[in-house]
């Protein structure tokens, strides 16, 4: 079975079981940042972003996003160009055997572009389906507040005209711009 | 503090004089620097070496090397449906003709071992008995692996494995240890099938070990007590439940035969080592035709000591000549992997009017499950760890017993037994304080270990003429006292405003706590340093970095000697044919002994630097100093880059050669951590609901080489401890299936139902640790569970004496008053 979708921004074909979840078929595909942590949707760790919504993929049918936008970790920033989430991650050593990590980067870019400003009961509740063994969560909750006040700051930046809007990679220069996603 | 300086002559568990007792002083090398102005690397919040590509998704655990074996074969394990049986007979033909099957393995099969063999992950020879078999027939939990299945993707072997036919002949099982050692239970192990029986063990009353020792005369003192009213005597009966490692990485492995007609694994173990001598021993192949990769390891937390997937794996490779990779599911890791034990513990003690502890007589009998791993040392460990907090008591017994059930098999779980009887003992001293209407906190530190004192209680429990591992003890770094004041403070201890509502109880509860670091006499860490020319650094050791962080604590600590950066000092992960020998990621070993063999390879190699500096420089070397990148002559300030030393000992005219350092680490000391735990909590009388508003534990560590880190394993270790005090444990069916087989029906914590975690530093100078540095990894997993159930004593005056902690024990105990 070939499904043919927008992946980080280029469209693609994945070849595909019937049987098969989008998390198989990712990684199948070689996006190996997503994690299989349950195949439940319980634990979070496979979380990606299916047309700007929070998508635990362990549970989506790769036949479901035919023609759906995906976004995976893969499409955040790099190791010398890190995406503001993920540099609040990391300078905020919210992140230990790393295994959650991508999943809980997902689900926190989506809850910065849908609550730029959560408080922290906000962001408990948010992170309530990305489940961490390691950290007992409390650097991860500073992580998330660190990035909301970079990606704003960064928005103030954009807003001023300093810096463009270009790649889908660069998502430090893009001001939050999430992925080219059309918004 | 200590009792034994008022004059009290030091005794060991058989009540000699300790003359060879360890001495307080400890000769300390010139460079274990101490404080902040004297440590570059060391202490400073260094960037995990690996936080990275673990945030941009490009940190490979084991699943994600599958793509690098296009032939690589799916597995799956047929596991018992039944809790207690024999299989007569195993149906693979459907299976086998499946198409896209490479091989159904089964007990018969010459692939696979018929030997027994222990899945514990320790070092030779085991404290552990070799009663399992890779594949069974006797099956004796539901979950045991029956046959397992390669083939060409996961849909299909899943598919092979509900295929095969298997007929049993079902016995009658018993799930509970107290019912298991009654001699009319069912018979869970044949004696003459076991190999390395441990001590104790009676496999007629499916005893997998048992053990006891004694100090001083505890049945004289409870006759003393019965006399005189001056004496108190105190009984207290706890239960702990199963708990899950929960890791967030499934196990996983990848078993293939290389080029070399050698067996390669990839895989997410704590043990590289350990689980290359074991399968070696297992498939009868030399050590040297194994190599076992460990690469980025999604937490582990004593899970992943276990070798539980690896054999099955190999036997598949055998079978199909292909490379093999095993996943567990998550239902798999709930009921087929390994757990922490439940135990039933009673503690008995008597004590003065004025709360001087007499004596401590403490019983364990514990859930070993179906199999036998730790038996004897985690469940010894239930009691001997936390003794020690209060050696100074004169007479202390601890008995302790290990049953084989039919239940999931336990194993090693961070804190190793602590946990269990850190609620037992620290619920009993809080009830004690009460009893005489003391102050809990004052109640401990009158009887509390301190500086400068010994520990006997810790090796108290003895093998045939022998302690079972380590001697008395000498604590030269305490925090202790400021750990108690600070923790204090910080809750608003005795400073506890009540919610104006009636109905609301708000209450504080404390427990002290302590480990140790490492395994005294029973590890060994080894390091090896080599430099580039650019002046950077390759640090190779066995230190199995599981998550921790402790890759980058070792890069610190190298940096600290070399006066390098830490990110010019590369480490690379685990690999048996390329790391030094280190006995794995277990016992908060790594940072103490690991780290002193970093320590030391990086001074040889620091000799070395220096060789070069002084003929560079022109000056005599024992006025070298290495910093800031660079080694400084002190008298005339002219300085060598490392850069340069690197370009010189390569390219130079003079004289080549590479610098590289290497040493080893074994030590009989294992310095104690200490801790004390504080947990805030509102009841509702009506209804029993409570809410926990802070966790605060301050900790002695030692020097604490990374405070990044070092936060994150106070954290992470109290979300597991609260979840071993809340959470819903594990379930089963009367025929004993496991009903938690998802992250789904089990209690761990989330981010929305995690309270607060506040960890507080009290650092202290451990002259034996690197630097000054202690163990920080299991200590706080201890102390939840009896701080928060004394906290609910405090608010409701109730207590609740069996895990986990719920509304409706809490209403339920209200109501019997």
């Amino acid at each position: 079975m070939d499904v043919e979708l927008t992946l980080n921004g280029e469209d693609v074909t994945l070849t595909a079981a019937q049987s098969d979840t989008l998390l198989d078929a990712l990684r199948g595909a070689g996006y190996t940042g997503t994690k299989r942590g349950c195949g439940t949707g319980d634990c979070g760790f496979c979380t990606v972003a299916v047309d700007g919504e929070s998508v635990k993929s362990c549970l989506q049918p790769v036949a479901r996003v035919e023609g759906a936008t995906v976004e995976t970790i893969e499409n955040l920033g790099t190791q010398d160009e890190l995406h503001p989430v993920q540099a609040a991650f990391v300078d905020n050593a919210a992140l230990q055997c790393g295994f959650c990590i991508p999943g809980m980067i997902m689900r926190v870019t989506q809850l910065l572009e849908s609550n730029p400003d959560p408080d922290e009961r906000e962001i408990r509740e948010a992170l309530s389906g990305n489940i961490c063994r390691c950290t007992g969560y409390e650097k991860i909750v500073d992580a998330v507040q660190d990035a909301a006040t970079r990606l704003s700051n960064d928005g103030a930046v954009v807003s001023d005209g300093g810096r463009p809007v270009s790649s889908n990679r660069s998502c430090v220069d893009c001001g939050g711009c999430h992925g080219g996603d059309g918004e | 503090m200590s009792r034994t300086e008022d004059g009290d002559e030091e005794t060991t568990p058989d009540g000699a004089s300790q003359t060879d007792a360890p001495p307080v002083e400890f000769e300390e090398g010139p460079d274990n620097r101490r404080g902040p102005d004297e440590l570059t690397a060391v202490s400073s919040r260094e960037e995990k070496a690996d936080a990275r590509k673990i945030v941009t998704g490009e940190a490979k655990y084991t699943a994600d090397y599958a793509r690098e074996f296009p032939d690589l074969a799916a597995a799956k394990v047929l596991r018992s449906t039944v809790a207690n049986g024999v299989v007569t007979a195993i149906d693979t033909s459907a299976a086998e003709e499946m198409d896209g099957v490479y091989a159904v393995v089964t007990p018969d099969s010459p692939e696979v071992p018929n030997d027994p063999y222990t899945s514990a992950g320790q070092s030779y020879p085991e404290p552990s008995p070799y009663d399992l078999r890779v594949l069974r027939k006797r099956v004796r939990y539901v979950g045991d692996p029956i046959a397992a299945v390669a083939a060409e993707d996961v849909a299909t072997a899943s598919a092979a494995v509900q295929a095969i036919d298997v007929t049993y002949d079902e016995r009658d099982a018993v799930f509970d240890a107290e019912t298991a050692i009654e001699p009319d239970a069912p018979r869970i192990h044949d004696p003459e099938r076991v190999e390395n029986h441990q001590p104790g063990a009676d496999y007629e009353r499916n005893i997998e070990a048992h053990a006891e020792g004694e100090i001083g005369d505890v049945d004289g003192a409870f006759e003393a007590a019965a006399d005189r009213s001056d004496l108190t005597v105190v009984e207290t009966e706890w239960a702990t439940p199963h708990q899950s490692h929960c890791v967030g990485e499934p196990h996983t492995t990848i078993a293939r035969r290389d080029q070399d007609d050698r067996y390669h694994f990839i895989t997410s173990t704590q043990v590289p080592y350990h689980a290359r001598r074991q399968l070696a021993r297992l498939f009868d192949v030399p050590i040297r035709d194994i190599r076992v990769t460990k690469p980025r390891i999604g937490g582990g937390f004593g899970g992943k000591q276990s070798i539980v997937l690896e054999p099955i794996a190999l036997a598949l490779t055998m079978a199909t000549d292909r490379p093999v990779k095993l996943e567990a599911t998550r239902k798999e890791e709930f009921h087929a992997m390994r757990v922490r034990r439940p135990a039933s513990i009673t503690v008995r003690s008597v004590v003065t009017d004025e709360g001087d502890l007499e004596a401590i007589d403490m019983s364990v009998l514990t859930n070993s499950g179906a199999y036998g791993s730790h038996g004897l040392t985690a469940s010894g460990a239930i009691g001997k760890k936390q003794l020690a907090l209060y050696t100074h008591t004169p007479n202390i017994r601890l008995e302790m017993t290990a049953a084989h059930t039919n239940l999931p098999v336990a194993g090693a779980m961070r804190g190793y037994g602590a946990p269990q009887g850190h609620f037992a003992l620290e619920g009993h001293m809080d009830a004690v304080a009460r009893e005489l209407g003391m102050d809990p906190l004052e109640f401990r530190s009158r009887n509390v270990i301190g500086e400068g004192d010994l520990d006997v209680a810790s090796s108290i429990l003895k093998e045939g003429d022998g302690e079972i591992k380590g001697g008395a003890r000498r604590v030269r770094s305490c925090g202790l006292p400021e750990c108690i004041e600070r923790g204090k403070a910080a809750i608003g201890w005795g400073d506890v405003e009540q919610p104006d509502a009636p109905h609301l109880h708000r209450g504080i509860g404390a427990a002290l706590t302590i480990q140790s670091s490492g395994v005294p006499n029973d590890e060994l860490g080894a390091a090896h340093i080599k430099m580039n020319e650019d002046g950077s650094f390759i640090l190779q050791t066995g230190a199995v970095d599981i998550g921790t962080g402790a890759d980058t604590a070792m890069a610190q600590i190298a940096a600290e000697i070399l006066g390098a950066r830490p990110e010019d000092i590369l480490v690379q992960p685990s690999d048996t044919d390329v790391s030094p020998f280190d006995y794995g990621a277990y016992a908060s070993s790594t940072t103490y002994v690991t780290g002193t063999a970093v320590k030391k390879a990086a001074q040889d190699a620091r000799e070395q630097l220096f060789d070069f500096a002084a003929r560079m420089l022109g000056e005599p070397r024992d006025t070298l100093t290495a910093r800031d990148g660079a080694v400084y002559a002190e008298r005339s300030g002219e300085s060598v880059s490392l850069e340069a030393i690197g370009y010189e000992s390569i390219y130079g005219d003079e004289e080549r050669a590479q610098v590289m350092g290497e040493a080893s680490h074994s030590t009989p000391e294992s310095p104690p951590p200490f801790g004390a735990q504080f947990a805030d909590v509102t009841v509702d009388e009506r209804t029993g609901e409570f809410e926990v508003h802070d966790l605060v534990y301050a900790i002695d560590c030692g020097t604490v080489i990374n405070p990044d880190l070092a936060e994150g394993q106070v954290t992470g270790a109290m979300h597991m401890s609260y979840e071993l005090a809340v959470g819903s444990g594990f379930s089963f069916d009367d025929d004993g299936q496991p009903e938690v087989v998802g992250f789904g029906d089990y209690g761990i914590p989330k981010a929305d139902t995690q309270p607060p975690l506040t960890p507080i530093f009290v650092e202290t100078h451990e002259p034996s640790g690197p630097f000054g540095a202690k163990a920080v990894a299991e200590i706080p997993t201890n102390g939840v569970p009896p701080a928060l159930s004394n906290a609910i004593r405090d608010a409701v005056g109730v207590r609740i004496d069996d895990l986990p902690i719920t509304a409706e024990k809490i209403r339920a105990a209200l109501d019997a008053e």
